[in-house]
């Protein structure tokens, strides 16, 4: 047979082939009927063989090349992509989270680091001005002491706290990310932000508790504080995993114990986000609202709770 | 048999678990970078329509700070969710993708999952450093990015892997926008009365045809003498086989070989 004849009786397959490509690409996400999967299922095969036969059937290259092309944009189509596998979230988030986090080094390192340096700054702080002074500036210290001069009731409706609620939402949950995506250089790279952070907010917290305004500054930071701390902590604890997997690598190479640690991490860096998210909303809300002290510690040990069942609870019944 | 061995370029071979063989073309720098900016845009375009119809949405409802505050929530999302939500809803693409006709896969060349899609652009704030310019608070998880950091990391492996990359095991190739086109005809007359003179008994080899596809689809670029040049090695030998006169041009007489292979085929029942 005549190359130039197999070209022309393969061709419009090719084309048909091509053709349902472009129009699957546009029905992302829609079901497409029996009959043309079925179709383009045998067309890919066909245009399968074809190129598995180029060498044989004498093909030039530049039609080689057309088949490799039509082959992979045919393949992308037939192999979509799950997208999320919202059913599984649960049993992450609830089982399989707090089974590695009981087990995690690099959260116990990265807890130990966050209030060591945090309880250290605010000492320092507690105990000399000057230190707070050079940690948090002039206009960070003003800022401060102006902000919480005021008692803490009354700053503002429901609408004030929503937009309070979307600035902490938008600004915490980045600042995890961020600690986490740095933490893949090596495991150091989350470092910083991670101790710079704890001395700021050490710094801070020493600071106001031996100030005059020592009650508001609490008032309004008692609530939120133990999920917005602990959630620091979680992602640059998943960020030092993927880093640490480049270091010790447990036998495989340090591509692929990346992966596995990335596959890992990655639930946690969320479950860090949902934390950051719950605090941002009693941030908004609860934290400069008038309530009582006593409103806002129950909410503060309520949390604490929450997270140690979580962390040790959850973590200990799953690995058991 | 010695096989050729396999060109040193930005192809990379796939084999699917049903055994079809097929390749790749490698996403550089050049294509990616025209899809971030587009990318870049587009989410800028979709912060500032999005908060701005939220706040005069919730102006409406004389309630501003609502709507602020729910813009930021947006901002948020959209900065950090994206790229994530788009790669995982169509199939490996965002709309910068789609237009430079490029596909994130895994490196087996498979569809990739919702959590590579996210976790590859969760690290991309990683990749980028350092920033254009850093604006300070939340601005600087937007970009734009120079992505020093994702370059060095990309020129050091072999299929263009940026860290996120790495770390979810995907890639980024060419979806080529393929045409096929006509067979090569080289239209030379003379070459059709030669094609007789062939012995009609020589079988041409597959390496054969491939060199001499190859050599029909570039001539043309070429001056005469650098076209005898190039033909003589293969049409010489086979000059003295079919017991050609000395002196024939060896240009025709691989066109003429070529036009019994390709075109005129072998008119055998």
């Amino acid at each position: 047979m005549r190359v130039s004849d197999l070209i022309q009786s393969r061709q419009r397959n090719w084309q048909e082939l091509q053709h349902r490509c472009s129009e699957l690409e546009g029905a992302s996400g829609r079901r497409v009927p029996a009959e043309a999967a079925a179709r383009f299922a045998a067309l890919y095969r066909a245009a399968c063989a074809d190129l598995a036969l180029a060498d044989a059937y004498h093909l030039p290259p530049a039609t080689v090349q057309y088949l490799h092309q039509l082959v992979g944009k045919a393949h992308n189509q037939l192999y979509r992509t799950q997208a999320f596998a919202v059913a599984k979230w649960r049993r992450e988030l609830l089982v399989n989270v707090p089974r590695r986090l009981y087990r995690d080094a690099s959260l116990r390192l990265a807890l130990a680091i966050f209030w060591g340096v945090f309880l250290l700054s605010a000492a320092m702080a507690f105990s000399s001005p000057d230190y707070a002074d050079r940690v948090l500036g002039k206009d960070l210290m003003m800022g401060l002491e102006e902000m919480y001069s005021r008692p803490v009731a009354g700053r503002g409706d429901g609408a004030t706290a929503v937009m309070a609620t979307g600035f902490y939402a938008f600004h915490n949950p980045s600042i995890g990310l961020r600690c986490f995506a740095f933490g893949l250089v090596f495991g150091i790279g989350g470092l910083f932000p991670l101790v710079y952070n704890a001395s700021i907010l050490g710094a801070a917290f020493g600071h106001m508790a031996g100030s005059p305004n020592a009650g508001n500054f609490f008032h309004f930071v008692t609530a939120h504080g133990p999920f917005e701390l602990t959630a620091i902590a979680l992602a640059a604890a998943a960020g030092m995993r993927l880093g640490f997997s480049l270091v010790s690598t447990g036998g495989y190479t340090r591509t692929a114990a990346l992966r596995r640690a990335a596959s890992e991490a990655l639930p946690s860096a969320c479950t860090a986000v949902l934390l950051f998210l719950l605090a941002a909303v009693i941030e908004g809300f609860l934290s400069p609202s008038p309530a009582p002290y006593w409103v806002k510690l129950a909410v503060a040990i309520t949390s604490c709770v929450m997270l140690a069942f979580y962390f040790i609870g959850l973590g200990r019944r799953a690995v058991a | 048999m010695l096989t050729a061995p396999k060109q040193i370029d930005t192809h990379i071979d796939i084999v699917t678990p049903e055994n079809t063989a097929f390749e790749y073309r490698l996403a550089g720098p050049f294509r990616r970078l025209p899809a971030y900016l587009i990318d870049l845009a587009l989410r800028g375009g979709l912060v500032l329509l999005g908060w701005m119809g939220l706040l005069v949405a919730f102006r409406f409802a004389n309630l501003p700070d609502v709507g602020a505050g729910l813009g930021l929530v947006f901002w948020f999302l959209v900065a950090w969710g994206y790229g994530g939500l788009f790669e995982a809803l169509w199939n490996g693409q965002t709309p910068g993708k789609r237009t430079m006709g490029i596909r994130v896969l895994t490196v087996d060349g498979q569809a990739i999952g919702g959590m590579q899609a996210v976790m590859r652009n969760v690290l991309r704030v990683l990749d980028g450093q350092p920033a254009v310019f850093n604006l300070g608070g939340p601005f600087q998880y937007m970009g734009p990015f120079t992505y020093v950091l994702g370059l060095l990391a990309a020129s050091a492996n072999n299929r263009f892997q940026r860290l996120g990359d790495l770390a979810c095991g995907t890639m980024v190739v060419v979806e080529e926008p393929s045409w096929l086109g006509e067979l090569v005809n080289p239209n030379e007359p003379e070459a059709i009365p030669l094609a007789e003179k062939i012995p009609a008994g020589f079988e041409v080899t597959r390496s054969m045809a491939r060199a001499l596809a190859a050599y029909v689809q570039h001539r043309r670029r070429f001056a005469w003498k650098r076209r005898f040049e190039m033909a003589h090695h293969l049409a010489e030998p086979l000059r003295q086989r079919f017991g050609l006169p000395a002196g024939t041009n060896p240009d025709l007489l691989l066109c003429s070989l070529y036009h019994r292979k390709f075109l005129a085929g072998e008119n055998s029942p």
